[in-house]
């Protein structure tokens, strides 16, 4: 039996960090906290959903880890660098799809994704080679040509994921992907979001579908008014309950639906 | 059902003044202006009283514009007042004539209605010579004010399918935009031939009293000078057309109604095969910003306009040049267009909007921006400076100071692109979003706009200084100066060029984020 003792403590940074840690992150627009400093580990290899009611701070917090948003408190670390004290190499590491912004929709779906590509210093064979494999993967074959303004909104969602993927990124946050999008392409994301994580990568959502989150999701966290109510594995989350369950007792609020009477007349 | 409609329409107009204290104000104060402007004009009318042949010639013709205004004015604006659009009635039961008829009775009680009643108004002192005279008045504003309604409803209602698709709304806009480049020079020739006017006022005046647009506001001149048969079949002619717009307009209703998937039906587009101009421009990252930036003029109205305008602008000097016999004015084309190419630059990330995030995502660095968002603006200045310099000192005989010209242009444009890589970082102001008509002025940072426009342009002019005046110094005749005025304004223009694209960068690097929130709010 070898004594543990006797070996050098490990040193450096641990291969199991997370991909992403927040801490203290906080954000206040007026008097209005958006955010109120919150603490959260997405680990390396985790599909993780982060839910919430809306305006919980769900699309805030995602702002602020890709350096979208200037915090006004705390640090968001992408696999070791700080977004907004390195940003330059913690952006190379992300891949984004955010929420409610627009993209250069006057291009075509086939030059979006390339000059995302390119954006990224790319050169512009290997952009333009993988923009063409991304819109064949994600389906979008025949209306590579057109211009995005004429998509639909989940064409538009799955040019955006397209855009974000271009240049293979370790961690993706994607802020309400499955959104518009219908279930044979929800799939398809899903797919290659699986795939995107058996290879290594670290993928983080929003969403406020919890049978969604419940499905595909390894870890979860629950964020209500700012604040971090429950983070964890899907299964130490729920603990023992459906996820949608856990989700309104953690949040609270009246379920029972007053009065509207008249709406169940039957009698016509 | 006519009751809440016109209830809804005021509502909406009483929430002009409801919004933030500064909106209001601006509000209140314009309303003041323009009821001002309009009562003088009222009794512009009114006061035609005395002269009533002169009347019965000039308030047709002024009822028949402003009945044309009133059919071009839904084009123009993309229909200017969407809160009263049939589509938007679709889901509720109405029938078709009552919504036909309180649509057009409630577009009465808007800004633009209530402002033309007053106008028209003037017409019943006009007229008021005889009680049979008066009675028709009264019957023809009625009736004309219905008029202008009525057909700017039914123009809107079948714009508004075909500007559903962007294809439409994007020509429609380019084509406001040439009415309203025609209209300055129209405006100018019309100046210049004014005696000549005077002399056909009349023909012009009185075909338009027998046009469709005219007939209404021609009956009761006819009965005030005493031709009362003529009068009455124009009353006729005239409520005979504003019954056929109303059939018109309730037709168009009654499609958009039972066809509410024309509002908002996809565009099949065009395909623009390949990468396009992304793969012209250097394989660099200052390449794929330039590219499309460029890609952007080709296709969205609102660069198009400015690529429109920009070349045109200088021609204005023409009117000066050539109606006064002004010669020497031909030599401010150059200059002009330089200036105007460097400093409308200076709110270029604007434009992009909350699309931007894609540059902040990806960490552009800022000196790549910077000298990319500029590039296909040089290559537009590359093209038009040489040619306006050379045909405005070739027109103004001068061709002996093209090297002073030349180096006050550089220096103009230069300074100015310098100037626009600080200013579009440190102090963006809204502009219309993509997809929205580019002649609208979006609500709110009038401040901002006012500032950094200000600033833009003073800064140019101070920053340039040495140069002009060395221009000017070369036009008095010290041909010493010739030459410094050239080197100088190449030196200047480059040094400030070079050194506003590595200082907007710097900011852009520390900035972007707060960049991008400040698009994002707008």
């Amino acid at each position: 039996m070898t004594d543990l003792s006797m070996l050098p403590p490990p040193s450096g940074e641990a291969a199991g960090g997370p991909a992403i840690a927040v801490r203290g992150l906080g954000r206040r627009f007026g008097e209005v906290i958006a955010v109120a400093g919150i603490d959260l580990d997405v680990p390396r290899g985790s599909f993780f959903g982060l839910v919430g009611p809306n305006g919980a701070g769900k699309t805030t917090t995602l702002s602020m880890m890709t350096g979208l948003l200037r915090p006004d408190a705390g640090t968001a670390v992408v696999l070791g660098h700080d977004v907004w004290a390195d940003p330059v190499a913690a952006k190379r590491l992300l891949g984004i799809l955010p929420d409610g912004l627009r993209i250069f929709d006057r291009l075509t779906g086939l030059q979006l994704v390339t000059y995302a590509g390119l954006l990224r210093g790319l050169t512009r064979e290997v952009a333009a080679e993988r923009a063409a494999e991304l819109i064949r993967a994600l389906g979008l074959e025949e209306a590579r040509d057109k211009l995005v303004v004429d998509y639909s909104a989940g064409m538009s969602k799955k040019v955006t994921l397209a855009s974000a993927l271009v240049h293979g990124p370790r961690v993706l946050v994607l802020d309400e992907p499955f959104e518009a999008v219908d279930p044979v392409s929800a799939t398809t994301i899903r797919r290659i979001l699986a795939d995107f994580i058996s290879v290594g990568g670290t993928v983080i959502l929003s969403s406020h579908v919890m049978d969604l989150v419940e499905r595909t999701c390894s870890h979860v966290a629950v964020l209500a008014r700012g604040e971090v109510l429950a983070t964890g594995t899907v299964d130490e989350v729920r603990a023992g309950q459906s996820l949608e369950e856990r989700f309104v007792d953690l949040v609270g609020g009246a379920t029972e639906v007053e009065g509207l009477e008249w709406l169940r007349t039957s009698s016509d | 059902m006519v009751a809440h409609l016109v209830r809804l329409k005021l509502t909406l107009l009483r929430n002009i003044f409801r919004r933030s204290r500064a909106q209001a104000i601006g509000a209140i104060l314009g309303v003041v202006y323009f009821g001002a402007v309009v009562i003088m004009l009222g009794v512009g009318v009114a006061a035609l009283r005395t002269e009533l042949p002169d009347a019965r010639l000039y308030v047709p013709l002024g009822g028949a514009l402003l009945v044309l205004a009133w059919g071009l004015l839904p084009l123009l604006t993309f229909g200017t007042d969407p809160t009263l659009d049939p589509a938007r009635f679709a889901t509720f039961a109405v029938p078709y004539r009552q919504l036909a008829v309180g649509l057009v009775l409630a577009g009465l009680f808007g800004l633009p209605a209530l402002a033309c009643a007053v106008v028209i108004a003037g017409t019943l002192v006009t007229w008021s010579v005889s009680v049979l005279a008066t009675v028709v008045a009264v019957a023809a504003a009625a009736a004309g004010l219905l008029t202008c309604v009525t057909l700017s409803r039914w123009v809107s209602a079948r714009a508004s399918s075909a500007m559903s698709s962007r294809r439409g709304r994007d020509l429609t806009a380019i084509l406001g935009l040439l009415v309203v480049v025609a209209l300055g020079p129209g405006l100018a020739l019309a100046g210049s031939t004014v005696e000549r006017f005077a002399t056909i006022m009349p023909t012009i005046g009185t075909i338009a009293g027998w046009t469709p647009f005219g007939w209404i506001w021609a009956a009761p001149a006819d009965i005030a000078v005493g031709q009362v048969g003529t009068g009455l079949l124009r009353l006729v002619l005239g409520l005979a057309f504003l019954g056929a717009l109303g059939v018109l307009w309730q037709g168009a209703l009654r499609r958009q109604v039972e066809d509410p998937t024309v509002v908002g039906s996809p565009d099949a587009g065009r395909a623009h095969r390949g990468l396009g101009l992304l793969a012209r421009f250097p394989d660099t990252q200052t390449g794929a910003v330039a590219a499309q930036i460029a890609t952007y003029w080709q296709r969205d109205p609102r660069y198009q306009i400015g690529l429109l305008m920009a070349p045109l602008v200088p021609l204005l000097l023409l009117v000066p040049a050539i109606m006064g016999g002004q010669e020497w004015s031909f030599l401010l084309m150059g200059p002009l267009i330089a200036f105007l190419l460097g400093w409308s630059e200076h709110n270029s990330v604007a434009y992009e909007s909350t699309a931007f995030w894609m540059h902040v995502a990806a960490g552009t660095p800022g000196r790549v921006d910077r000298a990319a968002r500029i590039v296909p603006s040089l290559v537009l200045a590359a093209v038009l400076i040489p040619l306006y310099c050379i045909v405005g000192a070739w027109l103004a005989h001068r061709l002996d100071l093209l090297a002073a010209m030349v180096g006050l242009c550089l220096a103009l444009a230069g300074v100015g692109y310098g100037i626009s890589s600080v200013i579009s970082v440190v102090m963006p102001y809204p502009v219309p979003k993509p997809g929205e008509n580019p002649l609208t002025t979006p609500p709110g940072g009038q401040g901002a706009r006012l500032l950094s426009q200000t600033i833009s342009s003073l800064g140019t002019a101070l920053l340039a200084s040495p140069v002009i005046v060395l221009a000017l110094l070369t036009w008095w005749g010290r041909e010493w100066a010739l030459w410094p005025t050239a080197v100088g304004g190449i030196l200047l223009g480059a040094g400030v060029l070079v050194l506003g694209v590595r200082v907007g960068g710097r900011i852009y690097d520390r900035r972007a984020p707060e960049l991008l929130s400040a698009l994002v709010r707008d």
